[in-house]
């Protein structure tokens, strides 16, 4: 007999257990309907809504009803993101998002020529995932202003200076040949000098001075007829940095546009979970959108 | 036998009046090239002008028993057609038709460019017939003409060197583009009134007109070169609509789009210039804009218009 109760007792708990599940589910499924989707952010993460919407320090206890979702993110993301996206777009206006797999986000920066792919929305999370290299690049691309430089303007003079030198060596080329015909005949005469036994030292010395420095214009020499593919081989890579620049400053500009400096920029997006979903209850108590 | 064919077997009246009919047809043909002539110099129809000048392009005066030792040469026709064409369309001050004393010989200059370009047609020795319109002093053939084939090709090559680089620091832009108007109404006339085949190339300012590229797998760094240079002057480029090429909006809504035509296989670089008005070619742009005008001569190798392979290959 004991044995049936204690069965009993476990069926009841069970049947408490499922039916907070279903509930759960009944009560996300309701939201989709009513289309609101504060509801489902609320379920989705019920800990940091109360946390960040809320403001409530008392901590809610974990009750892994939102991993009975877990395998329908991509199809949840899909649906949350419409109304996201368009919220996004009057705060983030130089964003643009490509679904590139159900749920998932792309996120470019700008609409311009070769515009960066910047990272990843995470619509479930209401979170930017940037790329750490593409952001390093913004961030530092902001520090250098103060210095009146590009990310790119030292590297950019260093390679224009070493084209600079290339281009002198090939202008050169005249007053080395020159020089080298010079140096040919001294050569011609130190050989037809009387070598003394007192001073074949200095001859020697001398024939070996003319050599070093006929030896040394020839490596110029050399060095200047590559110089057009090396000149060549700089102005691409110029044009690969210039170009980076000129990204980097639209990408400046757009948000200095929308937040003024880029500190905003980073506090706007620290609290973008919060801001979206205090955003999305003014809407469903009909309320006014308070506007950042 | 007396057989008509071979005067050996002819009669000396047979032989003197064959003489004679040969004569007689060689007048003839003088008479009918007196009438084309008139018909070109007099005429206000159009249709008689062009009929006149399609004769006398390729017309043969001399014949073995009579010829005539002052001649005008067949490009010279064409240039008085042009002339004349353009006259009927009350545009006849727009050139200058000159000919040399004692020397039956034409040229052109475009009223507005004065001494700066001197013009006339040079006959193409190939079987293709048609003639090219010259500059003298340069040799550039700004474009090709065939009354028979009712054919008009502008280009591209000739155009962006004479007006885009030759002419670039002595002669105002609007000067160019006055100047190079007259041709372009010329060719306008040929086809809306005749049905010409033209080839407006560089100067179509249609909007659906795709001006295609000499490299038709256009390297990369080209673009990345307008993208950088634009920056410069405060234009952005940005992706194109049909997100396989760039594009770039200019003044009063100009929208250049440089893309890649062929979605899939070999592809085909192409260039297009939007306006509302569907009045600003690729000559216009590079009439007035100096940044876009250095990209495109910088990289002229790659990105020069193409122009009808079979004439200008």
């Amino acid at each position: 007999m004991e044995n049936q109760e204690q069965q009993a007792n476990a069926a009841d708990a069970l049947t408490q257990v499922i039916a907070g599940k279903l509930d759960y589910l009944s009560t996300m499924q309701a939201a989709v309907q009513h289309g609101d989707d504060r509801k489902i952010y609320e379920l989705l993460d019920q800990v940091r809504y109360y946390q960040e919407v809320k403001k409530t320090r008392a901590n809610r206890s974990v009750n892994h009803l939102a991993e009975l979702v877990d395998n329908i993110h991509p199809q949840i993301s899909h649906y949350l993101s419409d109304n996201l996206i368009d919220y996004l777009g009057h705060i983030y206006p130089f964003f643009y998002y490509e679904e590139f797999t159900t749920g998932m986000f792309h996120i470019y920066f700008g609409n311009w020529w070769d515009r960066r792919l910047f990272g990843d929305l995470d619509v479930i999370n209401v979170r930017f995932e940037f790329d750490k290299t593409e952001y390093q690049k913004l961030r530092d691309s902001f520090g250098l202003e103060g210095q009146g430089q590009r990310l790119n303007t030292s590297k950019i003079e260093a390679i224009s200076a070493e084209s600079e030198k290339l281009q002198e060596l090939v202008d050169a080329q005249t007053t080395r040949d020159n020089e080298k015909t010079k140096l040919r005949d001294q050569l011609k005469e130190n050989s037809g000098k009387s070598s003394m036994p007192w001073e074949s030292g200095k001859v020697k010395g001398e024939r070996q001075d003319i050599i070093d420095q006929l030896t040394q214009l020839a490596d110029e020499d050399e060095k200047a007829l590559n110089a057009h593919k090396l000149i060549k081989e700089n102005d691409d890579k110029i044009l690969v940095l210039s170009k980076e620049d000129t990204i980097l400053n639209y990408e400046k500009q757009s948000i200095r546009d929308a937040f003024d400096d880029f500190e905003h920029f980073e506090a706007h997006n620290a609290s973008l979970y919060a801001d979206y979903l205090n955003s999305l209850l003014g809407k469903s108590e009909g309320e006014v959108t308070v506007d950042d | 036998m007396i057989n008509e064919n071979d005067p050996s077997t002819l009669t000396t009246s047979g032989r003197l009046l064959n003489y004679n009919e040969a004569i007689k047809d060689g007048l003839q043909t003088g008479l009918t090239f007196t009438k084309l002539m008139d018909q070109l110099i007099r005429t206000t129809d159009a249709d008689e002008l062009v009929s006149a000048a399609t004769q006398l392009a390729d017309f043969q005066l001399d014949s073995d028993y009579v010829t005539f030792p002052h001649q005008y040469s067949n490009a010279d026709y064409y240039l008085l057609f042009m002339s004349r064409m353009l006259e009927l369309h009350d545009q006849g001050s727009q050139v200058i038709l000159q000919s040399r004393d004692h020397r039956e010989e034409l040229t052109q200059q475009l009223t507005t460019l004065g001494d700066r370009g001197t013009f006339n047609f040079r006959v193409e020795s190939s079987e293709n017939g048609g003639v090219f319109y010259r500059e003298r002093a340069t040799g550039q053939s700004l474009f090709y003409l065939n009354l028979e084939r009712k054919m008009f090709r502008f280009n591209s090559h000739a155009l962006t060197q004479l007006f885009i680089i030759d002419l670039h620091e002595t002669v105002p832009a609007e000067t160019v583009k006055t100047s190079v108007q007259v041709l372009l109404d010329f060719a306008r006339y040929l086809k809306e009134d005749y049905g010409y085949s033209v080839d407006f190339n560089i100067l179509d300012a249609a909007n659906r007109q795709n001006y295609s590229v000499r490299a038709a797998d256009l390297p990369a760094g080209i673009v990345d070169r307008l993208f950088v240079t634009a920056a410069k002057n405060d234009y952005m480029l940005t992706n194109g609509v049909n997100g396989n090429g760039a594009e770039i909006t200019l003044d009063n809504n100009v929208v250049v789009d440089i893309f890649n035509n062929q979605l899939e296989g070999q592809p085909e670089w192409v260039m297009t210039v939007h306006d509302d008005d569907q009045k600003v070619s690729w000559f216009d742009v590079l009439l007035k804009y100096p940044f876009m005008r250095d990209w495109y001569l910088e990289n002229l190798t790659d990105l020069e218009i193409k122009s009808d392979p079979l004439i200008f290959g």
